[in-house]
């Protein structure tokens, strides 16, 4: 097997229309590494594209677009992302420890599309849409498209993830995920929630968006339970109606980490803590 | 198909050629002699192989050898100043009695060391997060935690 670095992202194209289909991107590999450990990938190419620099940090051009190779520390701790994506930061923040945010990448948690991937949520609520180039072109696929289940997406084998486009929350608007796991640290998800609710004048919710992960094969938007929240004023009764709706919506399964009841259980539980974090957010917001 | 490459270990360049899936905790405990970070799970889950790449903790199990090519890698060999003497880190765990069986303690001290190099004075909380990938066996953590505290208290 061969290590390849390149030093421009036309190189890394050139390189994977070439040999797409032997090489495994390499971004920070920490999913990577322990999976070729595991013998469960066995690439003859690795196509590290860590130099890049182009390709980190939140740029502000109209849209709000990120590099697939901004770490989750990055995420984290950024304050212009901190102030853009408060949700997205949020997740950032949970994902492994210090050692793991300080090397994982946006880029690789979509690529890798683990079902408990934790940035993807909080990028549903955002309508994220993301950029795959290759050598003879770049075309944008919603979020939401591009994952197709567990492990698996969109990306053909010659495409680099180069960057997520986004919508930060406006006015009258406040967002948040919630996690759970076993402690609050190096922790994958048992489930994770995103919550983005916009409110008009009087403070009903004009708009709710609710997005779960690890109580599905890949992190879905729950559109029942959104209907239900919207047009309300998040009476208790409302949002425990959402609640089951939100229920109904998973798919989960019995692992190592919890059962598939106790994920369902949980659920209503982390909607009403997240609709009243998203109420006073929206509130200092204004 | 092997990976030769430099990076600066240490405040030293140095050149190797290794195997191109190679771990950056194989090549330094392996090839460069340096058995300060230790192999705990070697999957990124307990910090025993905690070194810092250009400045940043990063647990060297899962980090690819080849992709260290021009950073700078900083491990506890490196701490220890020409003379012999400590860093108010290491000299803060021997004062405080924060090392028991020892396995763990090089992966502390380098996410500490970080940790400090970004924020001399940290709160408790600040040390508890910094050290959520940081696991040990035998201290309970709180003679660790102490030991930091008084170390950065000291300083300022
Ligand atoms: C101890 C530990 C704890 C963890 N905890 C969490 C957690 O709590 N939550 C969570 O969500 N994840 C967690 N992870 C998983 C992992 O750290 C994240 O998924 C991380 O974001 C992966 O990013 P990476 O850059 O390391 O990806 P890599 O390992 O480099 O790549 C992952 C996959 O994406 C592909 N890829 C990467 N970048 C691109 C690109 N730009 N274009 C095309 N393909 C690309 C790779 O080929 C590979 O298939 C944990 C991992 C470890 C080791
Ligand atoms: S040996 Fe690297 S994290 Fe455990
Ligand atoms: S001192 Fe023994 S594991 Fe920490």
């Amino acid at each position: 097997m061969e290590f390849r670095t390149v030093g421009s992202i036309e190189e890394a194209l050139a390189c994977l229309a070439d040999v797409g289909d032997e090489a495994q991107v390499v971004a920070g590999g920490t999913d990577v590494m322990i999976q070729h450990m595991r013998r469960e990938i066995n690439p003859s190419l690795f196509l590290y594209i860590g130099n890049l620099c182009e390709m980190e940090g939140l740029t502000k051009n109209g849209s709000h677009a990120i590099g697939a190779l901004t770490t989750h520390r990055h995420l984290a701790t950024d304050p212009l992302v901190v102030a853009a994506f408060p949700a997205l930061a949020e997740a950032a923040s949970t994902v492994g420890s210090w050692q793991t945010q300080e090397v994982g990448t946006l880029g690789g948690n979509l690529c890798n599309a683990s079902p408990a991937a934790d940035t993807v949520a909080p990028l549903l609520i955002a309508d994220a849409q993301v950029e795959l180039r290759r050598a003879s072109g770049v075309r944008r696929l919603p979020l939401d498209e591009f994952l197709l289940g567990r492990r698996s997406t969109a990306r053909l084998p010659d495409e680099l993830l180069t960057a997520v486009t986004a919508r930060p929350p406006g006015e009258r608007c406040g967002e948040t995920y919630l996690k759970l796991g076993r402690r609050s640290a190096m922790e994958v998800a048992i489930a994770g929630l995103a919550v983005r609710l916009t409110f008009d004048a009087v403070g009903n919710v004009e708009s709710a968006k609710v997005a779960a992960c690890a109580v599905a094969p890949r992190a879905y938007r729950a559109v029942e339970a959104e209907s239900v929240l919207e047009g309300s004023r998040l009476e208790e009764g409302t949002v425990a109606e959402a609640g089951r709706a939100l229920v109904d919506s998973a798919t989960p399964i019995d692992d190592a980490r919890a059962s598939a009841s106790y994920r369902r259980h949980v659920l209503p539980g982390l909607l009403v803590r997240a609709v009243a974090t998203c109420r006073e957010r929206a509130v200092e917001q204004r | 198909m092997s990976a030769e490459f430099s990076m600066t270990v240490n405040g030293r360049t140095v050149t190797v050629d290794v195997a191109a899936d190679e771990t950056l905790l194989h090549v330094l405990r392996d090839e460069l002699l340096l058995t300060g970070a230790k192999e705990g799970c070697d999957e990124g889950e307990c910090g025993a192989c905690t070194v810092l790449v250009d400045g940043k903790p990063v647990d060297s199990c899962i980090y690819p050898a080849p992709a260290a090519a021009g950073r700078t890698v900083s491990t506890i060999e490196g701490l220890v100043g020409s003379d012999g003497s400590l860093t108010p880190i290491q000299r803060a765990f021997v004062d405080g009695f924060a090392v028991q069986c020892g396995f763990c303690t090089p992966g502390f001290v380098m996410t500490l060391t970080a940790l400090i190099e970004e924020n001399s004075k940290p709160t408790e909380r600040d040390i508890r997060e910094a050290l959520s990938g940081n696991l040990c066996r035998c201290t309970g953590y709180s003679t660790i935690i102490d030991a930091v505290l008084t170390a950065t208290e000291e300083r300022s």
